[in-house]
């Protein structure tokens, strides 16, 4: 804060420096929780970061990825047909959101649908979505990255190239209900993208909001498994989710199928995986470290699975678990509830 | 090159490149602590030591350079203790390790540098506690800035200020050979730190609301005791605003629910109003709002004993006062029966009496005075706002107390102060006022604790001390600092040569 009041008063200048520094932090809000004070402490590093960004200092780490995600519609540089590969490993039909249309527009978004160990975040969601018998369509090759990582690292330009080519789509869809297994998702969509889908009309849901709900309306049982697991808050879904975090609706999820028992920090106080704002991408060591912190906050209370909803955790998440060589197994939410509907 | 660098050098090659910085954003990032009433101070290097034997070749390096430093915990406090303008500002919160908890013998070893949060949640998970929690900042705040401040905190009305449980520390002298020592019982190099009195004099006291003037705390030992399992809040608001009721309530709770009383704390009217004004969810119906709160934390080993104690505090409070909810002044307060300790409380609570408008100047005046000066101290001090009414900053709301704390004994803490814009141009208007209103409360009897720079000095400018006090203060620390390199400013002591009488302010009273 008291660089950002330097900067202010004209007694600092932007330097590629002081982004090394600035972009060590992965914008998990945590701090805003501790303190006494009402303050946005990540947006005020986004608003930072865009200015180091416009002064020409941003991380070179991050120039790819957000040149990508212009590019090619996705921050992982790869060819955006590559988002229909998890479609074809489903043995059922799904409905194609640009020609089609449906009650959900499931929002995969690009790690789930690009990062072959995590796609099963993606067919997981689809199964359930199938057995529920809800009418879902998804974008495939078509869908556009949310932008996340872009606003998250201070890239506006990036951001606002995807926001307004998603405007676009959603409002073709003329869907009314979006849902994403993807934390950063989530957030970007519900509280970044807030206003031009009120426009829209469209109401946005974490597939764990989504089935919660589906479930408890329609009364459906699910087996309990009798397992120890434990549950990591993905700050997109909890702190940084504006005025509705969502805290309880995984937990009441898991508490059916499962045991679940509690780590040290949870909910708002939770700790950050450290893959978040850019981190994973620029301090790859720097977030497997913080990412070991919670990895062992996660042995220590003996489970046997730490779960989550956010493919971007899973993936630090189970680094961290492989560098420790940790017995604790990683879990998307997704994947147990799929088992658990049989 | 300049001694700045060669020092520099000198200290990279020691602590290595990754913890020492000597740029302009690091030295912006580091120019000021919650104490928005200071201009940026920009020191010539921020230093990052892990180890005790680092910190002891910083001071050697420091000595040899002649260059001052100036030690820095969490940095959360209000009163401008520690940033230095030039210099080395030593980061001590790399030194967060927890070495020992001694859950048989209730006594633990930290490194200063570990914030109150991270201790007391881990010594919670073993059912202990310190006591006092340390300061309301304490989730940024550390253990050596609690010991440097003698500060107060939830958990005070029962164990007192942070030094009444430290049972020693490990300090680094100021001096040319970076001397390291140990206090208290682990003087006796073949015990064990868990007591603070008997193998000398106590020099631990030598450090404790030493404001950084007498060496670098490294490690702490501080006293533990069980956590009590049951705890109660219940609020009170008095029948009429007379600070005299208070007086009687303060000694007959101190009197009658002794070791019961957890923390209690009186909420004058006045603040109860401006709060009352800044609520966002309101009640249809306005508050009554006739005298101050007293909200009175009980707590037991026993669910039996806590309810005896709920019953006295009860019958003390029945005659002049009713039973108080925060919810008839705010919807979204919880109910008192509905109250759970958790650290976030410990930590929160206290802070909205503290700066009641942020973002603001926030010229804080926390002092002790004994319970039975209350009404004199509220109206003494009433007498010096209307008295120096135009001297204020402008829009500025100066308040006797914003919460009354009671202390172990007969005393409290009166926590007030007045607050300003957060702009340059009321920043010497505020300073020059902040230093008068000390004054004042010195004059009174007024006993401060975390004195930083700006309380230090007033409490000089008020010719407290007298000038064979000064003459030990400047002996003591000449033994540990000859080069007089630690905390400069302090206490407006500059030099061992400068003569502090000249700072006195006279023909106030």
């Amino acid at each position: 804060m008291q660089i950002i009041r330097s900067l202010w008063q004209g007694k600092l200048e932007l330097s590629k420096d002081m982004a090394e520094v600035i972009y060590q932090c992965p914008t998990c809000n945590a701090c805003a929780e501790a303190c006494a004070y009402e303050m946005d402490n990540a947006l005020m590093y986004e608003a930072l970061r865009a200015e180091l960004i416009d002064a020409g200092c941003g991380l070179e780490a991050h120039i790819p990825m957000n040149k990508a995600m212009v590019e090619l519609l996705n921050p992982y540089e790869r060819d955006n047909k590559q988002k229909n590969e998890w479609i074809s490993k489903l043995d059922f039909e799904i409905k194609d959101a640009y020609s089609e249309k449906a009650d959900v527009l499931f929002f995969v978004g690009c790690t789930a649908a690009l990062t072959p160990e995590i796609q099963t975040v993606a067919i997981n969601t689809a199964k359930i979505l199938k057995k529920l018998n809800v009418d879902f369509a998804v974008h495939g090759e078509k869908e556009v990255c949310c932008g996340s990582v872009a606003l998250r690292t201070g890239n506006w330009e990036a951001f606002n190239s995807v926001a307004l080519k998603n405007y676009e789509l959603f409002k073709k869809s003329g869907v009314k209900t979006i849902i994403t297994s993807c934390a950063g998702c989530y957030r970007t969509l519900k509280v970044n993208y807030a206003d031009f889908l009120e426009d829209l009309n469209i109401k946005v849901l974490h597939t764990v909001e989504f089935i919660r709900n589906f479930i408890e309306q329609n009364d459906i049982e699910m087996k309990q498994f009798g397992i120890n697991v434990t549950y990591h808050d993905p700050c997109h879904t909890g702190r940084n989710a504006g005025d509705t975090p969502l805290y309880e609706e995984p937990r009441e999820l898991l508490r059916k199928i499962a045991n679940l028992v509690e780590m040290k920090t949870i909910k708002e106080n939770s700790k950050c995986c450290g893959a978040g704002g850019g981190v994973k991408k620029g301090f790859p060591d720097l977030a497997l470290e913080i990412a070991k912190s919670r990895i062992r906050e996660a042995e220590a209370t003996g489970a046997e699975y730490i779960v989550s909803i956010c493919p971007f955790c899973y993936r630090n998440l189970s680094d961290a678990i492989k560098a420790l060589n940790s017995d604790i197994k990683m879990a998307d939410l997704t994947g147990l509830i799929n088992k658990a509907l049989g | 090159m300049s001694t700045v660098k060669e020092a520099y050098k000198e200290i990279e090659n020691i602590i290595g490149s990754e913890y020492i910085s000597d740029k302009d954003f690091m030295k912006a990032a580091y120019s000021r602590n919650v104490d928005p009433a200071f201009p940026d101070r920009w020191a010539d290097m921020i230093v990052r030591p892990e180890t005790t034997e680092q910190v002891s070749e910083i001071v050697k390096i420091a000595n040899k350079f002649k260059i001052p430093m100036v030690p820095r915990g969490g940095g959360a406090d209000l009163v401008g203790g520690s940033v230095t303008k030039g210099g080395i500002l030593i980061d001590l919160t790399r030194m967060n390790k927890i070495i020992e908890i001694n859950e048989d013998d209730f006594y633990c070893e930290v490194e200063c540098g570990i914030t109150w949060g991270n201790l007391v949640s881990e010594l919670h998970q073993k059912g202990l506690t310190t006591g006092v929690l340390g300061p309301g900042s304490g989730f940024s705040a550390t253990i050596g800035g609690g010991l440097s401040n003698s500060t107060a905190g939830f958990g005070s009305t029962k164990y007192g200020v942070v030094p009444d449980i430290c049972l020693g520390v490990e300090v680094v002298l100021p001096n040319p050979q970076g001397t390291i020592i140990r206090t208290g019982a682990a003087a006796n190099k073949y015990a064990n730190p868990f007591c603070r009195y008997g193998v000398s004099p106590d020099f631990t006291g030598l450090f404790m609301g030493d404001v950084g003037t007498m060496g670098i705390k490294t490690k702490a030992f501080l006293k533990l005791f069980p956590k009590t399992p049951y705890k109660a809040q219940r609020y009170y608001m008095l029948n009429k605003n007379d600070y005299n009721k208070v007086v009687d309530l303060l000694y007959k709770l101190r009197r009658e629910v002794r070791d019961g009383l957890h923390d209690v704390l009186v909420v004058p009217l006045a603040l109860l109003q401006i709060l009352s004004m800044m609520v966002e969810n309101k009640p249809a119906k306005r508050p009554r709002l006739k005298g101050p709160v007293f909200s009175i934390l009980v707590e037991a080993m026993d669910q039996g004993i806590l309810d005896l104690h709920l019953k006295k505090v009860s019958e003390i409070m029945e005659n002049d006062t009713r039973s108080f909810e925060y919810q008839e002044m705010d919807l979204d307060a919880p109910l008192s029966k509905d109250w759970k300790f958790n650290l976030k409380y410990a930590y929160n609570y206290f802070n909205k009496y503290i700066s009641i408008v942020p973002p603001k100047i926030s010229c804080t005046t926390c002092h002790k005075i004994p319970i039975s000066e209350i009404p004199k101290a509220a109206q003494l001090s009433n007498e010096f706002d209307i008295q120096n009414k135009g001297e204020f900053p402008s829009q500025s709301i100066s308040l006797f107390a914003t919460v009354i704390f009671l202390m172990p004994n007969g005393h409290c803490v009166i926590v007030g102060g007045f607050n300003a814009d957060n702009i340059d141009e009321q920043r010497e208007i505020s300073m020059k006022m902040w230093h008068k209103k000390l004054r004042n409360q010195v004059r009174y009897g007024g006993v401060h604790y975390w004195l930083g720079e700006a309380i230090s000095q007033s409490i000089v400018e008020a010719d407290a001390y007298t000038p064979e006090f000064v003459q030990f203060f400047k002996d003591m620390k000449k033994a540990v600092d000859p080069n007089f390199l630690l905390s400069p400013n302090k206490f407006h002591m500059y030099s061992y040569n400068d003569d502090i009488t000249k700072y006195i302010i006279k023909n106030e009273e």
